[in-house]
């Protein structure tokens, strides 16, 4: 994901902000794209990680370590 | 959510778009995306959220258009066939690909211009919710697909690896109505299913989807058609 997607993007459960952690850049690209790190819900401390450049915002309960 | 196992897994996802849409797959690709871009007018600059993205055929035609788009999915298997697709295109600058929940979506309310949710209502099983949700985030329109009870549709769709909801007219009409969603225009086609066209080989494929075509053409044929494209404005 490039940064300016923390611009639009909000916590799915109470649509607080998002505060970017422990990111990791792509060097080679020109538009700071992250290839991981953690958004953290300003609000709530939710936790939501970047995965090989794709965020994951599925809420707790949709994520792959609980039943779908 | 159904299916959801099933289109997760990576080896479903690789396969996905030769698996849907070679062969006759390729005329409903077609049909689809015109349905999509008919619906939307001009992209410059819009700004489109596409729900359920998948591999992000849609995603990828819509930026190569020139809106910002962004693709949201459940299936990380299949944002990353996107993600190939969208470099492959050269959009990576006006598209992003994310994982979240159609009916918890971690946008603000109006930041998108369209909302573009194709082969989606038929696996939500609470479809007014996602409706509603489309909305919070939509300033102007939704465009989306519904698979028809009264049709061929329901023949072939026993056969589906992850079962399907079907809607008639009338209850898209009392969805929009639940929402305040006000229907511009619909389309509705294809008297035989999409696996159908999946099934057969490249030479069939045309000639049926004439006869398809023209039989539609036909009046009162109109709801038993097995496919609706839906667009409605905020």
């Amino acid at each position: 994901m490039k940064e300016s997607l923390l611009e639009i993007l909000c916590c799915p459960l109470d649509k607080n902000d998002l505060e970017l952690e422990d990111a990791e850049y792509d060097d080679s690209s020109e538009d700071s794209e992250i290839l991981s790190g953690t958004l953290v819900c300003t609000a709530c401390g939710e936790r939501y990680p970047i995965e090989d450049g794709i965020p994951n915002l599925l809420p707790p309960d949709m994520r792959e370590e609980s039943p779908a | 959510m159904k299916g959801q196992e099933w289109y997760q897994a990576d080896d479903i996802a690789e396969e996905y778009d030769d698996k849907r849409f070679s062969r006759g797959g390729q005329l409903i690709d077609r049909r689809e995306k015109t349905a999509v871009l008919d619906a939307l007018g001009p992209l410059e600059g819009k700004n489109v959220l596409e729900i359920a993205c998948g591999t992000g055929r849609f995603t990828v035609m819509l930026a190569e258009q020139g809106a910002n788009v962004v693709g949201l999915d459940i299936s990380a298997a299949m944002l990353q066939q996107g993600r190939k697709k969208a470099h492959a295109s050269g959009v990576d600058d006006s598209l992003e690909f994310l994982r979240g929940d159609a009916g918890r979506l971690p946008f603000p309310d109006d930041h998108f211009d369209t909302v573009v949710a194709m082969r989606f209502f038929h696996l939500a099983d609470d479809p007014a919710a996602f409706l509603s949700e489309m909305k919070r985030v939509a300033r102007e329109q939704i465009v989306f697909d519904t698979f028809n009870r009264f049709s061929s549709r329901s023949v072939y769709n026993w056969a589906l690896p992850m079962g399907s909801r079907l809607y008639s007219a009338n209850e898209v009409s009392v969805l929009l109505a639940k929402n305040s969603l006000e229907l511009v225009d619909v389309e509705h086609d294809f008297l035989a299913p999409y696996g159908l066209y999946r099934a057969i080989p490249n030479v069939l494929a045309s000639p049926i989807r004439t006869l398809d075509r023209a039989v539609g053409r036909l009046p009162l044929t109109d709801h038993l058609m097995s496919v609706s494209y839906w667009n409605v404005r905020v």
